[in-house]
């Protein structure tokens, strides 16, 4: 009597299998192999650091392609959303002019801005105080998008750094000015020729601008 | 800028733009190889001196004493070789185990722990180094938890730690470590016993080590631990007969069971070295001759004699140290093995008895199929050219290169043992007995014959021939014994996955 398949049995060993394959010995040897080749290339093999690596090929390359992240880092693409910054002013003092369009826009509702004056400069305002909460931020870049002078920007290429306190997470103004000061030609008629144009005394609107495009 | 004053401006600075670090130039790196091999040699060597130097200070010791026991080359071997040679290769083979296979798979292996509170290895991984040091103090400060039900067994529950790990040191008694030589004025060998009935003492050891596997699962009253024990027993003792047949055929072409004698017949002996750097600088050669090579060209190891024997021992040796693929016992992924039930330092005990019986294997198999302490081809031309180097004789400064060269071959035999442990899948348990009675054991026998009959037929050569014959063979079996093109037309297996 023929007894019925059982589905779960293991299929066992495939028909065409050669003697060779069958005593295992081989196919053992040839696996050790692989591993011994592997062992001495990344034991001798030169490790190239450069992140962008990833798929190491030639000979004598190390074959571990593991990036130890706080040490070694791997730069984001191009246009990646990173951490905020405040640009400066090539005299160090921030671009912003506290119109709160950043503020207006962010859906986040993670940026908060005290605005103050300059008493003999064309430009009037700037803040006094600048603050994005990290935590709330969704990096959505609608920031970068109203600014109207090219003020606050997200190209750091870094991401906002782990904290071990909500407090530390909230980014001041002196925190968020880095990176290189950012000018531009139209920035003349802004600061170098004082110009006396009344201040708007209450935030303006999305979308609505007292001057025309002044960066970019 | 602005200085940096508040603690959040401090973290950004700190941490604002992408770190990439300088790519590293090759010739930097070829020089930091270079001086790091080196340095690693220099470290053996100066090692190897060390036994031999550790070993004359102990004698020098007890002949200071006036009431000699005898026992000074006893410790003084104990101390050397069991204490720092077994004892710091185990320790360090718990992390290279972990180191290699990272490398076998292209990854980097543990490398966070730090010595931080000295000074200059801060930022230091040191190859992983600090990590043994964290898993010692880990495993001191873990508490020695006994489990209810091993409470009326305690006793045999903390012996079975003990069990194990003591058989594994004690085995490495018998294996020589260099020639009886003349170091510093005294006369001494590294071996800590010198005895007639070698081998059957590695045996006699090795079946002792089952009662601790046994032992630790029974007295667990743990049914997976119970579990593992079975596992254990029943393995160990079907490859115990393994073990033994293996070695019968060295012991048939050596004829004699002292480990110290087989790994003397594999080399020169001293006079032989003497005659012949003598010889040599009579005849102003540079080479002088080495008479024991086979054929005049082939190291007389124990390898090419018994290239079967030397093969299935590695096999049941890796079986009787339940090291994967023969680790059912363990078996970290079903049962979680023998020892499921200890904590803390027993069963760190557990652990690093794993490593030194693989460093006491690994000095077995050195000893008795790959030449022992003896360096092929060279060792006359070393002794003539060394001698009186710092004032000492070229005998000695060969002893020195032998230890060397016995434990760079050791940690060969250990790195083929950990690639066999990571390129294998575990064996079932079936599979295990199968292989063992019905592949290795007749497979044995029939190596004990066939030595047998061809040494009473044509003696040591005789045996050397069949040996290379049966390399030849193994090695044209590996290399062109092909994998049958899978045929085109659909077959029984491809058919089923039509009716899917």
């Amino acid at each position: 009597m023929e007894h019925p398949k059982d589905e779960r049995a293991s299929p066992g060993p495939q028909p065409d299998l050669s003697f060779g394959e069958r005593l295992y010995l081989r196919e053992a040897i040839k696996g050790m192999g692989v591993l011994a080749k592997h062992f001495w290339t990344n034991l001798f093999g030169f490790r190239d650091p450069a992140p962008e690596v990833l798929d190491r090929k030639g000979p004598g390359v190390n074959l571990v392609s593991t990036i130890s992240y706080p040490d070694e880092r791997k730069p984001y693409p191009p246009g990646y959303r990173g951490m905020h910054r405040l640009v400066p002013r090539v005299d160090g003092t921030p671009r912003c002019v506290a119109c709160y369009m950043c503020a207006t826009a962010c859906p986040a509702q993670c940026i908060y801005i005290e605005a103050g004056e300059y008493e003999d400069q064309a430009i009037e305002k700037y803040p006094v105080r600048f603050e994005i909460d990290e935590l709330r931020c969704i990096v959505c870049g609608f920031c970068v998008e109203a600014c109207p002078k090219d003020a606050i920007r997200m190209d750091t290429g870094t991401h906002a750094p782990a904290v071990l306190s909500r407090p530390l997470a909230v980014f001041d103004k002196q925190a968020l000015m880095q990176g290189p000061a950012v000018e531009h030609p139209s920035d003349v008629l802004t600061y170098r020729v004082p110009l006396r144009t009344p201040a708007p005394r209450e935030p303006l609107g999305p979308g609505v601008t007292s001057k025309g495009d002044a960066g970019h | 800028m602005a200085e940096v004053t508040t603690p959040v401006a401090r973290l950004a600075s700190e941490d604002f733009g992408p770190k990439i670090p300088p790519k590293p130039v090759y010739s930097t790196w070829l020089r930091q190889s270079v001086l790091g091999w080196g340095a690693f040699a220099g470290f053996l060597l100066a090692m190897s001196w060390l036994f031999l130097a550790l070993t004359r200070l102990i004698i020098g010791i007890g002949e200071q004493i006036p009431v000699s026991w005898g026992l000074s080359p006893a410790i003084g071997t104990i101390l050397s070789l069991i204490v720092v040679l077994v004892m710091i290769t185990a320790t360090l083979l718990t992390m290279a185990d972990r180191k290699w296979s990272a490398l076998m798979q292209d990854r980097v292996g543990p490398n966070r722990a730090r010595f931080s509170i000295i000074p200059g290895l801060r930022d230091k991984p040191l190859k992983g180094i600090p990590h043994i040091v964290a898993d010692v103090l880990k495993m001191l400060f873990k508490e020695d938890f006994i489990p209810e039900g091993a409470v009326p067994n305690r006793f045999l529950f903390n012996l079975a730690p003990l069990l194990a790990f003591a058989p594994a040191f004690m085995l490495f008694a018998v294996v020589p470590v260099s020639p009886e030589v003349t170091f510093f004025g005294a006369r001494f060998q590294l071996q800590v016993a010198r005895v007639d009935w070698g081998m059957l003492y590695v045996f006699a050891l090795a079946s002792i080590a089952v009662f601790g596997t046994a032992l630790a699962g029974w007295t667990s009253n743990n049914k997976l631990a119970l579990l593992g024990g079975l596992r254990a027993s029943a393995q160990l003792v079907s490859y115990e007969v393994t073990l033994g047949l293996t070695l019968v055929g060295a012991f048939i072409v050596f004829g004699s069971l002292r480990l110290d004698t087989m790994a003397l017949l594999q080399g020169m002996t001293e006079p032989g070295l003497r005659a012949a750097a003598a010889f040599a600088n009579r005849a102003g050669d540079f080479l002088a001759r080495d008479d024991s090579l086979l054929f005049g060209w082939l190291p007389s190891w124990g390898g090419v004699f018994q290239p079967v024997g030397m093969i299935l021992f590695l096999v049941a040796a890796q079986a009787e140290i339940k090291r994967a693929p023969f680790d059912t016992p363990e078996g970290e992924s079903e049962i979680i093995g023998y020892f499921l039930e200890y904590s803390g330092l027993k069963s760190g005990m557990f652990y690093i008895a794993e490593y030194a019986e693989t460093v006491v294997i690994a000095g077995i198999v050195t000893t008795i199929f790959l030449g022992g302490y003896h360096i092929p081809w060279l060792e006359p031309t070393i002794v003539r050219t060394t001698e009186g180097w710092l004032g000492a004789s070229g005998i000695a400064w060969l002893a020195v290169l032998q230890v060397f060269t016995f434990i760079l071959k050791m940690l060969a035999i250990i790195w083929v043992m950990f690639v066999v442990r990571w390129a294998f899948p575990r064996f079932r348990y079936d599979q295990i007995m199968r292989l063992g009675w019905k592949m290795m054991l007749p497979i044995s026998l029939a190596n004990v014959a066939l030595t047998g009959a061809v040494f009473l037929w044509a003696g040591r050569d005789g045996v050397a021939w069949m040996g290379i014959i049966e390399w030849i063979a193994f090695l044209f079996f590996i290399g062109f014994s092909a994998r049958a093109q899978p045929s085109a037309e659909p077959g029984s297996h491809s058919s089923t996955v039509v009716e899917h």
